[in-house]
Order: C-alpha cells, then sequence, then structure tokens
C-alpha cells in the first residue's frame, strides 16, 4: 500500500479492530455523519451540506443506509417479506454498512475526499438495541467502522416527527413505526412509543460515542447554519 | 458459550464439521437416514442455504465483491436467519437437529481470511453450541484428491483465490485448506469435538457417528408419538396409505 504523505492531527481511529488490512492513518479526507430519523430534516441538510462542500471546493461522496451493491436489493426484498428476525436484520444491516464502508468510505477517504453519511453505525446500533440486542455484541460487530471526523444528530420530538411525515407522505412507515416491535396495532401510537424509544437509545450511545444532538425542532435554515458552522470548524481545526 | 442441552432446550443440536471432501455431508446424510427410520424428529439444516440471504452471497461471489469482513458478515446474516426462523423453534420444539457446518466453519475460514478471531467469535456468540460436534479429520491429501478428482474447476472463493495465495487456483486451494484445517485443530478441544478418523470406511465411520449419537442422546425421548394430525382435505386421501408416506408428510409437516 502507499504511503500518504499528510498525516492526521487528530489520530484517526476505527472503533475496534477495524478492517483488515487498512491503516486508519492513511484515511486523509473528513468523515461526516448526520443521524436522525425520517422527518428531522437530514435528507434536506445533507442535501444543502453537499451544495456548499463542492461549491467551497471540496470533493463530496455520499453514502448511507441500503445503499450496498451488495446487499441493498436483498435487504429491501427481505424487509418487504416482513420476516426477518432480529439477529438476521442486524446482520443484514452491518452487512450493507461493511460493502459501503470498504467499497465506498474508505477508497474515498483514501483519495482526500468528504464524505458524508447519511446515518450511520449509531442509529443502526440504536434500532438493535431497541429490539433488544446486547449492546457489547452491537459494540464487537461495529468495531469495524471508522470513527467519524463529526456526528450530528438531528433530534425532532416524537409529536414533531409525526406531523412532518404525515405531511410528508400522509402515512407512517411500517419501519420507522418500529411495526415490528408490536408496540401497539396503531400506527400512531407505534411510531410515538418507537421514536422515543429511538430518542432514549441515541442519548445512550450519545454518552459512549460523544456525538453532537443538534436541536432540530427549529427551521430549517438555523440548522444549516449550525451545521455549517460547526463543520467549519472541524475542517480546518483537525 | 453454551450447549442446547445447558440452555434446557428440548432439542438437541448436532453438527459436522471437516474440511471439503472429508466426507462429513455423506456422515450426516446417513446419520439423518437412520434418525428418520427410528421415527426421530429430525430436520437437517445446510450451510450458506438460507433462501433470504442466497442471491446476495452469490452476487456477492459470482462478481468478487466479497472481502474477508463482508464475506463473514453475510455468512454470519445466513446463519442467523436460519437460526433464528428454522433452529431455534425446532429445538423448542424437541427436535434432534442436524447441521452440516455450523459457527466453527465461520471461525476457522474468516480467520484464516484475516478477520480477527475475537471478532469473528463475537458475531456468532448469539448462538448456543452444539450438543455434539463430529470433526471429520482426513488427511489433506485425501481431502484434496476427493475434491480435485470430482470438480475440476474451483470456484474463486472456495478456492481461497481471494486471499492471493497463488495464482494458480489449485495451488491456493491446496494452501487455504492446510490453513483451515490447521484452525479447526486449534479448536478441537476448546469446542469438545468429537474427532472421527475420515481416512477410514464409510461404513465404518457411520457405526461409530450412529453409536456416539445414541450413547450422548437419549433417543427416545425425540420419537414422534403419533402422526401429525393432516388437514381435513389430505386427511381423507391419505388415509388407505403406508406408513412410509405418513413419514413423508410428517417430513413437510415439520420443516
Amino acid at each position: 500500500m502507499k504511503k500518504q504523505s499528510a498525516v492526521q492531527k487528530t489520530a484517526r481511529r476505527f472503533y475496534g479492530h477495524g478492517i483488515p488490512g487498512v491503516n486508519p492513518e492513511q484515511l486523509a479526507g473528513k468523515l461526516i455523519a448526520v443521524e436522525g430519523a425520517d422527518g428531522s430534516g437530514r435528507s434536506t441538510q445533507i442535501a444543502q451540506l453537499v451544495g456548499w462542500l463542492e461549491t467551497g471546493g471540496h470533493p463530496t461522496v455520499q453514502v448511507g443506509l441500503k445503499r450496498s451493491t451488495l446487499v441493498s436489493e436483498e435487504l429491501a426484498r427481505a424487509q418487504e417479506g416482513n420476516i426477518l428476525s432480529r439477529t438476521t436484520l442486524g446482520l443484514f444491516y452491518a452487512t450493507d454498512f461493511a460493502d459501503q464502508l470498504e467499497n465506498m468510505i474508505l477508497p474515498a477517504l483514501r483519495a482526500g475526499f468528504i464524505v458524508l453519511a447519511d446515518r450511520y453505525i449509531y442509529t443502526l446500533m440504536a434500532r438493535d438495541m431497541v429490539r433488544g440486542m446486547d449492546e457489547a455484541w452491537l459494540k464487537n460487530l461495529y468495531g469495524i467502522a471508522l470513527e467519524p471526523d463529526g456526528v450530528f444528530y438531528l433530534s425532532v420530538e416524537p409529536e414533531e416527527l409525526v406531523q412532518r411525515n404525515l405531511a410528508k407522505s400522509a402515512t407512517l412507515d411500517y419501519w420507522e413505526s418500529g411495526m415490528d416491535l408490536g408496540l401497539s396495532r396503531d400506527l400512531f401510537d407505534s411510531f410515538v412509543q418507537y421514536q422515543i424509544r429511538m430518542q432514549a437509545a441515541f442519548r445512550h450511545l450519545q454518552k459512549t460515542y460523544g456525538f453532537e444532538i443538534i436541536d432540530a425542532n427549529r427551521p430549517v435554515e438555523a440548522v444549516t447554519r449550525e451545521l455549517r458552522k460547526k463543520i467549519s470548524g472541524l475542517m480546518n481545526g483537525g | 458459550m453454551k450447549t442446547f442441552r445447558e440452555l434446557n432446550y428440548p432439542g438437541r443440536l448436532v453438527a459436522v464439521e471437516g474440511l471439503d471432501g472429508s466426507g462429513k455431508s455423506t456422515q450426516i446424510y446417513l446419520l439423518k437416514r437412520w434418525l428418520e427410520a427410528e421415527g426421530i424428529k429430525v430436520y437437517f439444516s445446510e450451510w450458506n442455504s438460507s433462501e433470504l440471504v442466497k442471491s446476495a452471497t452469490s452476487k456477492g461471489k459470482k462478481r468478487e465483491l466479497l472481502t474477508p469482513t463482508t464475506f463473514s458478515l453475510i455468512h454470519a446474516t445466513d446463519f442467523a436467519d436460519r437460526y433464528e426462523r428454522h433452529l431455534l423453534p425446532l429445538l423448542r420444539a424437541g427436535y434432534v437437529v442436524l447441521c452440516d457446518r455450523y459457527v466453527f466453519t465461520a471461525f476457522a475460514r474468516d480467520v484464516v481470511r484475516g478477520c480477527p478471531p475475537e471478532w469473528v467469535r463475537g458475531v456468532y456468540n448469539f448462538a448456543a453450541l452444539p450438543d455434539l460436534t463430529f470433526f471429520f479429520k482426513s488427511d489433506l491429501e485425501v481431502s484434496l484428491q476427493r475434491i480435485l478428482d470430482g470438480r475440476p474447476k474451483l470456484k474463486f472463493f472456495e478456492a481461497g483465490m481471494d486471499l492471493r495465495l497463488s495464482t494458480d487456483p489449485y495451488e491456493s486451494f491446496r494452501i487455504f485448506q492446510g490453513r483451515i484445517l490447521e484452525q479447526y485443530l486449534a479448536m478441537s478441544r476448546e469446542f469438545d469435538f468429537l474427532v472421527m478418523d475420515a481416512n477410514q470406511a464409510a461404513e465404518k465411520q457411520q457405526v461409530l457417528v450412529r453409536k456416539l449419537v445414541r450413547e450422548h442422546i437419549d433417543l427416545s425421548k425425540f420419537k414422534r408419538q403419533g402422526p401429525l394430525p393432516l388437514p381435513p382435505s389430505v386427511r381423507r386421501e391419505k388415509r388407505a396409505e403406508p406408513p412410509v408416506a405418513v413419514v413423508a408428510v410428517e417430513e413437510e409437516a415439520g420443516v
């Protein structure tokens, strides 16, 4: 493997064992993850950030959940069938993540790109935790993941999320409502209860992984301003 | 990790492990035939056979998209699907479940591919251990010969070509299998493998396999008491048929 001349100031690291044969110090770019439920304004903010970064002359790559070449179709099909048990679902998403990590994120970082992740391992971990998976098991599993330079969790109150989702698509998504958990047969109730649990899981993970919680109940522009400010800071500082 | 017996499951799990060409699949097939004939509730599950995951795995293999990490994770997904959807409910229902390869296959292969052993074991630690694990220990050359005689074209991952051990698939396969054998041997004591001499005649091995299974598992507890009730429309047609046919129907109902 070629040696990169620019060495990171802040030590780059994997959370655990990482990916065999990959030296994190050779990854020169920046990895920024934006987390948040559907309706948190995540996609809007990411689109904003891409525009802003590219205008500023930074080559940018986007990754997200269920976008891998390897398993995205199969995972989508399996979710339609509603026959996935929790460990299988968790591992399927982990496979999807690992494929993108190795084939998109790491090569882009090696080439000095900014990688914007539309959700990262924290959403996957929170979902699995809400479904009763063991936290130590998840930590080991996602020990393959690279620690991002910045992680921003767009936090929105569940009541507000319901309103935004209904205004957008007039219904609530089966999985984003956690219907597989059997919390309630009522889609509305299930959505609210599930999102409350997801927020609790995120707050719990925040203690370990120390990401930034952004109040995304505010107007889009206010959130954009805050994100830009924070990302400017980490681009200059790190 | 505990066995299903230690976890108080009514069922028992028997696994076979060994190199490709060690004859383990033949042995577990013969074991299955015997248990069925004895009227035991038995289910057979093969490595890498989940309907849900199969197309992703074969795409990954065909297009050589897999890295050691994704190779490991996609097989873990496959295993988890079979484990949660078939093995666990059947073991709760008091079945003798036979597995052609179990987590040890992953422990051996993934580690040879360069994944950290603790990580691989951690990923699979949701699974209980088999109550019996037969390891078919054959001479490397014997296993290689069996595979290479029958199937002249080796597949990319099967030959371990992703490890870049050699540009010659046959040479790569030899080195790869040799390393897997080392891993198996290193695990043998830790996981209480029943080590079988796979160089012996198949019939002789099967006699021993059946003896060991009878010694370790009180088979009388796993007998189907009576035929399962059939749905009304089927029941009328099937009533007059000999018991053999009933066994076949039971099997379907068990799956």
